[in-house]
């Protein structure tokens, strides 16, 4: 990495008060950010939506869905099972980090990624094993568009779970190699991470159980 | 400093505070000298616009659809007028006297006077929704009357014609060109598109590849063609002439080419046309893929396969005949092993 | 819970602190990541992409695109795309923070190089956007001479049409994606911090990310020429698009690439002004300039992910051979009109509200007076927001979908003028005798008005289903949203630049050529696009290369309007070189006598914008009134100045919540 470390306190100091104002700011922020992250991806996964029921009711040359070809209902009930799975051990997660269990968050919060990439890997395989090719009909090729459009989410999911996990285990590493003067993170704005990151999760698990259904039951 | 914050930056909610009006005894002689302009220009704009510009406004008057269409370009237009010139005329005359440079300008007013008025600010929004809902009124009723006013009705027109005896002609659009299909002629196939006068007519628009839209200039008829359905529009001729089809959605790089010109004959000449040229095209009739409202490359063409008419309803008769229920539907069942994106097929 | 140890000071992004004692060491200016890296880096992303794709997929043959492979061109340009991120460094943290990393403060320099960096810094940022906005708007000027050179003669050809149709496409392509950045961008990165009172984005991180995204996808866009171009213009409709040879899939990539960074750039705007207005900022107290960018900002990041997933679409269908947009294949080219469109409408007025909230900026300042009706303007922009959600199909009036529905679009289409009239009411309001001064910038505004009426007003006329019969899909539609677009956005913009400039860089610029620019621009682009409404009402298409023998008088009248038009911009040129670094001439602190919270700060404005974060007392429409207060006070000695009046940046968690 080329960048440069320089101290950052570059030409002002900011006082108390500002010190907090920019604290709450902060944690505003991120409260919205993840909301609207989370609006973002609903705008994209409408549009997933529209073409799904739009082919369907279109069905032109009657090919949405010739010989009601199906994607493997196995394979695509575990992803939904193990993102749905991953989506309930965050939240307990949140939920013991609240009541200062720090441990029982770590070992949620990686399992949950664990899961998560599980889901993300069958989604992956999944497509590599399709019973149908592309260009059968609309059916198809939307599913093949919710494919993609699931990994892309999942592994944002995923990544943004791991990213805070991470930070917590060097956070704790640091805390006992420098004796606790860590830079950083207040607590506050760590605990508003997760909660936005398992909101943003309980969005994922509401779309992945919305399009299994359409996709694998109710098609 | 901050009681007066408390006070202030609320628009809206000054008109009890107004200060004293400044200058002139006569605070509206502006606004009065700005409508006196306004209502001169606009009075002699809309008379000459009606009046010299008004008949040669485009598309001219051939059809139903094209005299509707200048009819209502006209309407608007005598609308849209004094509503640009209000404004202009307002900012000419504010550019000229509440010019900073003009000597004896006055100082202007600040505060909650110019911050805000309640009154102007109602009339604005009422009469800018009156003109506005008066114009989608209109719009409304000039579509819905004239059974969609020569435009896209798409298969299955909601807004069709009081007349029975309408005269459908297939356009199919391809790259590049049009194909101009008469069913009532045993399904002959033309490359110059000729119509009766003084009948009402159905244009099936469909294309066989990308999308293309049919516009018949003079004839004041824009419907898109899109592979696989079968757009419908309507229109009225009544004059004789000549016009132009054009192209008017991009089809790749010929799309500026795409064109040809069409006639309007009258009904005895188009009879006469018409029986003669479906007897000269027997021979190549013969080998078209049968009449259908669509046609698919592969189920049409390439392989073979039709998608014929297959409620075996003749296509070419009164309007009643081809409404909703005989759309091509039920289609070939051997194209999904096909890897093949989109072909150039022929009719 | 222990985590939370030393001070938070600028806790987040534009720096941590160190552990005391950190080493800094500096490099010299042309070690380090920047373009140069970004450049190599994606250069050989595209070479390692198209290898990868060649082997996936070598034996995949299109019918369609006659054996070229789709596969490697979008493989090429996706990691040529993630090669110029890993370049440039914007790639160093997001992988960093895998490992728990924080984040690692910048080189804090102000040598020019910082220009070509991955810079945080939000007014780095956003001469970074304004001088890749400049770039990318005389492109597509030039590809829109060319337009006009070939559209001299009717019937005799200079650039062909297979050339001519990639002109276009690429015209409009450029055109479109600078449009939609080109005031959110540049002014909107560099001015909203320092106008809400804010010493930082919320986001600079992902600030910087879009820009680097948006100067990724100009070169994406441009590998379009080589590879043969695109025939379908900037609208791309399917199945042209499906059919189209490789040079579509820069459109399909470019685009998607361009779009995620309006997402981000959007995103961080909108966060940024929700939650980092000063104490006092509160909304009926942020410059208007801000309200446009607000509802610009959710437009942005909430139409365009449409635009991504159609363009993915594309390229599913381009690339593995699924039946989206193919009709025979169980697909509809329906699909794509739809999905685009839901974008495209947003984004005309991406196009437009952001020139709105620059007009209403600049008009107190020039008239000395208070903007009137400042809620109605607000109000204006966030209905116009909202209503463009629902407007789509008017694009598709003739395509035949939904024929039913389009009385319903021709209502919410109108009833957009509504909102659209605000602005006007403003705009009037604020001139009624008023003192108006003839600056360079006051010129534009006047002129934004002057222009954007005639596209609103021949708005009206296209939305009119019996009159869009003849008019849709022709140069007058043409003419039309070239008024708005550049006789609005672009006019707006270039008053903006001239208002600005003394902030931006610490310089005027020359008022001479200011004003032959602006009588150039104004005359030559009423000359060039007013005579395309006659050319589309006398039956002209859009995007043809041959035309009526009749037209040829109006179309080369419009032809050297527009070099003329052209020429003018070079004006601009030689005025921005001259005045910036030939004679650069040093502009007062407060030119133009503004009492915006922008023009209260030092020049330059420092690295964390303001000394002491201000506490906002008025909104900055005081103008005309003896004794009002100042806008803001910019030492306070604490933040309960503003209590009595209520805290600005008072989110939900400021509220007690969760």
């Amino acid at each position: 990495m080329s960048q440069v470390r320089v101290p950052a306190d570059s030409g002002y100091v900011a006082t108390p008060e500002e010190l907090a104002y920019e604290a709450r700011a902060a944690e505003n922020a991120l409260f919205t950010a993840s909301r609207l992250m989370i609006g973002c991806f609903a705008f994209a996964f409408a549009a997933l939506a529209f073409a799904y029921f739009y082919l369907r009711s279109a069905n032109s040359y009657d090919l949405w869905r010739p010989h009601s070809v199906t994607a493997p209902v196995g394979t695509g009930t575990a992803v939904m099972a193990f993102t749905a799975a991953a989506t309930v051990l965050l939240l307990f997660g949140l939920r013991q980090l609240r009541r200062k269990d720090v441990l029982a968050f770590d070992v949620a919060g990686w399992v949950a990624v664990l899961s998560g990439l599980l889901a993300l890997g069958l989604q992956c395989w999944e497509l590599t094993d399709l019973p149908f090719a592309p260009a059968t009909g609309g059916y198809t090729s939307v599913f093949i568009g919710w494919a993609v459009m699931n990994i892309i989410m999942l592994v944002s999911g995923i990544y943004w779970a791991e990213t805070l996990l991470a930070r917590r285990a060097r956070l704790r590493k640091a805390i006992t190699e420098e004796g606790g003067a860590v830079r950083g993170v207040p607590s506050g704005i760590f605990r508003l991470n997760v909660d936005s990151c398992v909101y943003f999760w309980g969005f994922i698990a509401f779309v992945a159980v919305f399009f299994w259904i359409f996709f694998y039951i109710a098609g | 400093m901050s009681e007066h914050a408390g006070t202030s930056g609320r628009p809206g909610a000054g008109a009890s505070t107004s200060s004293v009006a400044a200058g002139t005894a006569r605070p509206l002689q502006d606004i009065w000298r700005i409508v006196g302009i306004w209502v001169a220009l606009s009075i002699v704009g809309d008379l000459v616009f009606w009046f010299v510009a008004g008949p040669h406004v485009p598309p001219g008057d051939m059809t139903s659809s094209a005299s509707g269409a200048q009819f209502d370009f006209n309407v608007l237009f005598m609308v849209a007028l004094p509503v640009i010139l209000a404004v202009w005329t307002y900012m000419g005359y504010a550019v000229i006297m509440w010019r900073a440079s003009r000597p004896g300008a006055p100082e202007p007013i600040g505060g909650p006077r110019a911050r805000s008025n309640l009154k102007v600010q109602l009339w604005w929004i009422v009469v800018t929704t009156v003109v506005v809902l008066s114009m989608f009124v209109f719009g409304t009723v000039e579509l819905i009357v004239p059974a969609g006013a020569g435009g896209a009705e798409g298969p299955n027109p909601i807004w069709t014609p009081a007349s029975k005896n309408v005269l459908p002609i297939q356009v199919i659009a391809q790259q590049w060109q049009f194909t101009y299909r008469y069913p009532t002629f045993g399904g002959m196939e033309t490359s110059t598109l000729i119509v009766p006068d003084n009948t009402t007519i159905a244009f099936h628009v469909t294309s066989l590849d990308v999308i293309h839209s049919f516009w018949a200039y003079q004839l004041g008829v824009k419907i898109d063609a899109n592979p696989g359905i079968d757009d419908v529009g309507y229109t009225t001729t009544n004059q004789l002439g000549k016009f132009t089809v054009r192209c008017n959605e991009l089809c790749g790089i010929w799309h500026g080419a795409m064109y040809d010109y069409g006639k309007v004959v009258s009904k005895a000449q188009f009879q006469k046309w018409g029986t003669s040229t479906a007897r000269a095209t027997a021979a190549n009739t013969k080998y078209l893929p049968p009449f259908a409202w669509t046609y698919s490359p592969t189920a049409n063409g390439a392989t073979g396969v039709t998608a014929a008419n297959t409620s075996g309803q003749a296509p070419f008769s009164k309007i009643q005949t081809y409404g909703a229920t005989t759309k091509a539907k039920k289609v070939v069942k051997n194209v999904q092993t096909s890897t093949t994106t989109i072909t150039t097929g022929s009719t | 819970m222990t985590l939370d140890v030393a001070p938070p000071s600028q806790m987040g992004s534009t720096g941590d602190t160190l552990p005391p004692g950190g080493v800094v060491h500096r490099r010299p200016w042309w070690m380090g990541q920047h373009m140069g890296t970004g450049l190599l880096l994606g250069i050989g992303g595209y070479a390692l992409g198209h290898y990868l794709g060649n082997t996936i997929a070598g034996g995949y043959t299109h019918v369609g695109t006659a054996g070229e492979n789709d596969v490697a061109i979008v493989l090429a340009l996706l990691l040529g795309v993630v090669g110029w991120l890993a370049g440039v460094g914007a790639l160093n943290y997001p992988l960093a923070k895998l490992a728990g990393r924080e984040p690692v403060a910048q080189p804090d320099t102000q040598h020019w190089t910082r220009f070509f960096r991955f810079s945080v810094e939000h007014k780095t940022v956003g001469m970074q956007y304004l001088i890749a906005v400049l770039v990318f708007l005389f492109t597509g000027g030039l590809l829109a001479m060319s337009i006009r050179t070939e559209l001299l003669s009717p019937t005799s050809h200079i650039i062909g049409p297979g050339t001519y149709i990639s002109i276009v496409g690429e015209h409009g392509t450029v055109m479109m994606m600078m449009a939609s950045s080109l005031v959110v961008g540049p002014l909107g990165n560099w001015l909203i911090p320092i106008m809400i009172g804010s010493r930082r984005m919320a986001f600079p991180r992902v600030e910087a990310f879009s820009f680097w995204l948006f100067s990724a996808g100009y070169f994406v866009i441009l590998t379009a020429l080589p590879l043969g171009g695109f025939p379908t213009g900037w609208t791309g409709y399917a199945p042209l698009q499906t059919q189209a040879t490789v040079g579509m899939d820069s459109y399909l990539v470019g685009f998607s690439v361009i779009g995620l960074g309006m997402i981000l750039a959007g995103f961080n705007l909108l966060v940024t002004i929700i939650n980092y207005r000063a104490p006092g900022m509160t909304w009926s107290r942020i410059p208007v300039f801000a309200w446009s960018i607000l509802a610009t900002s959710a437009l942005l990041a909430l139409a365009t992910p449409t635009l991504a997933v159609a363009c993915m679409f594309g390229i599913l269908d381009r690339t593995v051979g699924t039946a989206f947009y193919v009709n025979a294949h169980g697909g509809s080219s329906y699909l794509w009109e739809n999905l685009f469109w839901f974008f495209g409408h947003p984004e005309v007025y991406i196009m437009a509200l952001p020139g709105f909230g620059i007009v209403g900026e600049m008009l107190p300042v020039f008239t000395r007076k208070p903007l009137f009706a400042y809620r109605v303007a607000a109000a204006g922009m966030i209905g116009v927001a909202l209503l463009s959600f629902f407007v789509w199909q008017h694009h598709l009036f003739q395509s035949g979908i939904n024929p039913d529905m389009r009385p319903l679009f021709m209502l919410t289409t109108e009833l957009i003028s509504i909102p659209t009239g605000f602005i006007f009411l403003v705009g009037l309001g604020t001139l009624y005798k008023a003192k108006i001064r003839f600056e360079v910038p006051m010129l534009f505004a006047l002129a934004m008005y002057f222009n954007f009426l005639i596209g609103g007003v021949t708005g009206v006329f296209v939305s009119d289903v019996p009159v869009d019969v003849t008019v849709h899909g022709s140069f007058f539609v043409l003419a039309h949203f070239h008024y708005t677009i550049m006789g609005g956005l672009v006019f707006a913009f270039f008053g903006g630049v001239y208002y600005w400039m003394p902030k931006l860089t610490g310089k005027m610029m020359n008022k001479t050529l200011g004003k032959v620019h602006f009588w150039m621009m104004f005359v030559f682009f009423n000359l060039t696009f007013f005579p395309m409404f006659l050319i589309g009402l006398l039956g002209q298409p859009r995007r043809v290369f041959e035309y009526a023998q009749g037209l040829q008088t109006l179309n080369d009248f419009s032809s050297v309007s527009a070099f003329c038009l052209g020429a003018s911009f070079l004006v601009f040129v030689v005025n921005f070189v001259w005045s910036i670094f030939i004679a650069p001439q040093e502009a007062p602190l407060n030119p133009w006598g503004s009492l915006g919270l922008e023009w209260q700060t030092a020049t330059p404005v420092p690295q964390h914008n303001f000394e002491r974060i201000p506490v906002v007392l008025t909104d900055p429409y005081h103008y005309s009134e003896p004794g009002a207060s100042p806008v803001a006070d910019l030492a306070p000695t604490s933040f309960a100045e503003f209590a009595a009046v209520g805290a600005g940046g008072g989110g939900p968690i400021a509220r007690g919540e969760p």
